[in-house]
């Protein structure tokens, strides 16, 4: 027994033991204490795991997908670490551990499933070493922090090259995630989506990734799903999306998605998700992915993706007098899309809430709201009632939808978030969408669950 | 018709750059002023004379070495144009792209297109945040707020800058100055975006284009309400107001 791991650990558990008494949701720091008291935490604990750790990273989708690779791990009945919360940078993976671990340091556990924010990658694989690397795809995110994706690619890639063992699963459809089976030395399986009724050929709104990563020249599109994810090739070089191992077929999109996966060595399986949103399907894709590299069974896997309830602001459903009330965490442009995009799936009368922070986890920046396209809201404003915006930066949103073409009287700020959930609430029929960026998720949930009490169900 | 020019918006699209050109449309569009917007990229055919109103907006530094060579072939006719009273905006990577050069870390002069007299050279450190600029537009004292993230600085020659720095860096994070102004030719790192919150400066730049035809009875006031709360929500946290 290591005398700083113990002291580490306990003065870890001491801290997410105040903060919960205080009803904070401390969920890093813990780790921050940890990682200090002791400065081999992290190497310590995950080095007991007996089966492997799975590390997954991108800019959409990891906690869903780490959740998804959880649940299916333990439906195949293996005691699973995973970083439920979100907390994905060092100290946050080192908390997950903590939790887990008894007091003397040790762990009972045969997978680890780690989700990692991208700038991260290299400080958390030089403390722990990953079997399988998931990558989910890349947008700019957050762009006072992440300033150029192509920086991020090139961090991470070093990184994996210093390591140089591990499976890469990889997002076929994505030139920017798939060119890692090139870059690296990894094996890499790859995951994708095959065309379907609502591919599109041709995407104006393509941000990222209209270059070749290897040879400079325009990429062609044969179709996109969404953003820069699509069936490509280069027009200079070989560079082309990979044949994938698991690949989605005849997908379908209404108020939940069905597909058939078709994989290499095995009969092909439907899938049916009870979610919007074809990313969704992505994350499923990646979890089928690698629980198939893992040798688990299919009929093992399906069960645990079936299982899957969304976690805190992924399309969160609740029920309010009748009226439907979903809840969604918003961090970037193409996510925001996607979830607006969800608001057109029916013909029901809308009430919209949003809110903006700009706090360090929310970024800074809030100009990325200029890159989303409201103008669809503006557009389609007959079928919403009332837009009202909140968070630290409340009035910038309601000068996005004012110029994104609603009409003024359709928007109110009102800062006090408590009463904002209420006024959305308001009104017995249609249907309550509730935008919100990290730092407001929380508070914006436990506002939502304290009103459950008072005639909210959760559906 | 009010023709705008957005340039390269395939490549010089960083931080929601856009917002600027739907600012400027929405503002002339509530007026009934008829404006249209061509998207012009490498390679395009683009007569400056055609236009009413540039946007030259920021890119990553791979996206701003592939429009240099084009915009080179065009400099003497964009030189033209603005000494004849072009309007134009121009943020970060495209304000640097005016300047005479651009310095980098290793020591190379990357030359720009030399049309206004001032140059940039690589910092030590990324200039980030929120900023507060004081200008003057058309004998107004007009504080604008934005979203400042460069990581070169700018050092004026004999031009003058768009405005004193009240809050946050500026071109350089040391002289006080921010962005810079030449004619009717408007240079800035903010972005955040610039226009949208900042009404008077759009309806400035609109009116600088219809005095140009001849037509400022059009500029009509229009309402700003939520334009100015977003504005006093930052100036408030940086302590301005
Ligand atoms: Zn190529």
């Amino acid at each position: 027994m290591k005398i700083g791991l113990f002291f580490a650990i306990m003065a870890g558990r001491l801290v997410a033991f105040a903060s919960r008494v205080s009803g904070r949701k401390g969920s890093s720091l813990p780790g921050v204490i940890a990682g200090k008291i002791y400065y081999r935490c992290l190497r310590d604990l995950a080095g007991q795991v007996r089966e492997g750790i799975i590390l997954v990273t991108g800019t959409n989708g990891k906690t869903t997908t780490n959740n998804m690779i959880a649940g299916i791990l333990e439906k195949a009945r293996f005691k699973v670490v995973a970083n439920f919360e979100g907390a994905n940078m060092v100290s946050g993976v080192t908390t997950s551990f903590i939790k887990k671990a008894g007091l003397f340091g040790k762990i009972d556990c045969d997978y680890a499933v780690i989700e990692v924010d991208e700038a991260s990658v290299p400080r958390v694989m030089k403390e722990l070493k990953p079997e399988v690397i998931v990558i989910t795809n890349f947008f700019r995110d957050q762009l006072d922090r992440y300033w150029e994706i192509e920086k991020i690619v090139g961090v991470i890639r070093d990184s994996l090259n210093k390591y140089g063992y591990a499976t890469l699963v990889l997002n076929a459809d994505d030139p920017l995630v798939a060119q890692f089976g090139q870059i690296t030395r990894l094996p890499a399986v790859f995951y994708g989506i095959g065309r379907h009724e609502q591919t599109t050929d041709t995407n104006t709104r393509i941000r990222e990734a209209k270059f070749c990563p290897f040879c400079g020249a325009a990429l062609a599109y044969d179709f996109f799903h969404y953003g820069q994810l699509g069936n490509y090739r280069c027009t200079g070089c070989s560079f082309k999306r990979p044949e994938p191992g698991v690949e989605a077929m005849g997908t379908a999109v209404s108020d939940r998605i069905t597909c058939r996966i078709v994989y290499a060595n095995g009969p092909e399986v439907p899938l049916t998700m009870q979610t919007m949103g074809i990313y969704n399907l992505y994350n499923a894709l990646a979890a089928f992915a690698t629980g198939l590299h893992l040798g688990i069974d299919t009929g093992i896997i399906l069960n645990g993706l079936n299982s899957y309830q969304p976690v805190t602001g992924r399309m969160e459903k609740f029920v309010h007098q009748g009226k439907q009330v979903f809840l969604i965490l918003v961090k970037n442009p193409t996510g925001f899309n996607e979830g607006l995009s969800a608001l057109f799936l029916n013909r029901e009368k809308k009430d919209v809430f949003i809110a903006i922070n700009d706090n360090d986890a929310d970024g800074k920046d809030v100009s990325w709201l200029w890159d989303v396209d409201f103008e669809i809201v503006g557009n389609g404003h007959e079928s919403f009632r009332r837009f009202i915006c909140t968070g630290r930066r409340g009035e910038e949103m309601a000068v996005r939808l004012k110029y994104a073409g609603v009409p003024r009287d359709k928007i109110a700020v009102n800062p006090d978030l408590k009463q904002a959930v209420r006024k959305v609430l308001e009104g017995g029929n249609g249907q309550s969408y509730l935008f919100s960026t990290y730092t407001a998720l929380w508070e914006v949930h436990g506002i939502l669950k304290t009103m459950v009490a008072g005639g909210i169900k959760h559906d | 018709m009010i023709k705008i020019c957005h340039l390269y918006p395939d490549l010089l699209n960083l931080y929601g750059d856009r917002g600027n050109i739907i600012a400027f449309q929405q503002r002339c569009r509530w007026r009934n002023i008829p404006v249209e917007v061509h998207e012009v990229g490498i390679g395009d055919v683009l007569y400056f004379d055609h236009f009413d109103f540039l946007f030259l907006g920021g890119g990553s530094d791979r996206e701003q070495n592939l429009i240099v060579a084009d915009l080179m072939q065009r400099r003497n006719e964009l030189k033209e144009a603005i000494e004849k009273g072009l309007v134009l905006l121009a943020i970060c990577g495209g304000y640097q792209l005016l300047g005479k050069y651009y310095l980098t870390r290793e020591g190379e002069n990357i030359p720009g297109l030399g049309i206004l007299d001032f140059y940039t050279r690589a910092g030590d450190r990324r200039l980030v945040g929120n900023v507060a600029v004081e200008t003057n537009l058309g004998g107004e004292t007009v504080i604008l707020t934005g979203f400042e993230n460069h990581s070169g600085q700018t050092y004026l020659g004999s031009i003058q800058p768009l405005g004193k720095v009240r809050s946050g860096n500026g071109n350089n994070g040391e002289d006080g100055w921010e962005g810079a102004r030449y004619k009717n030719v408007f240079c800035s790192y903010l972005h955040g975006p610039l226009l949208p919150k900042n009404a008077r400066l759009t309806d400035h730049l609109i009116f600088l284009v219809l005095k140009r035809r001849n037509r400022q009875e059009l500029l009509k006031p229009l309402d700003n309400t939520f334009e100015d709360r977003a504005c006093r929500v930052m100036l408030g946290r940086m302590g301005l107001v």
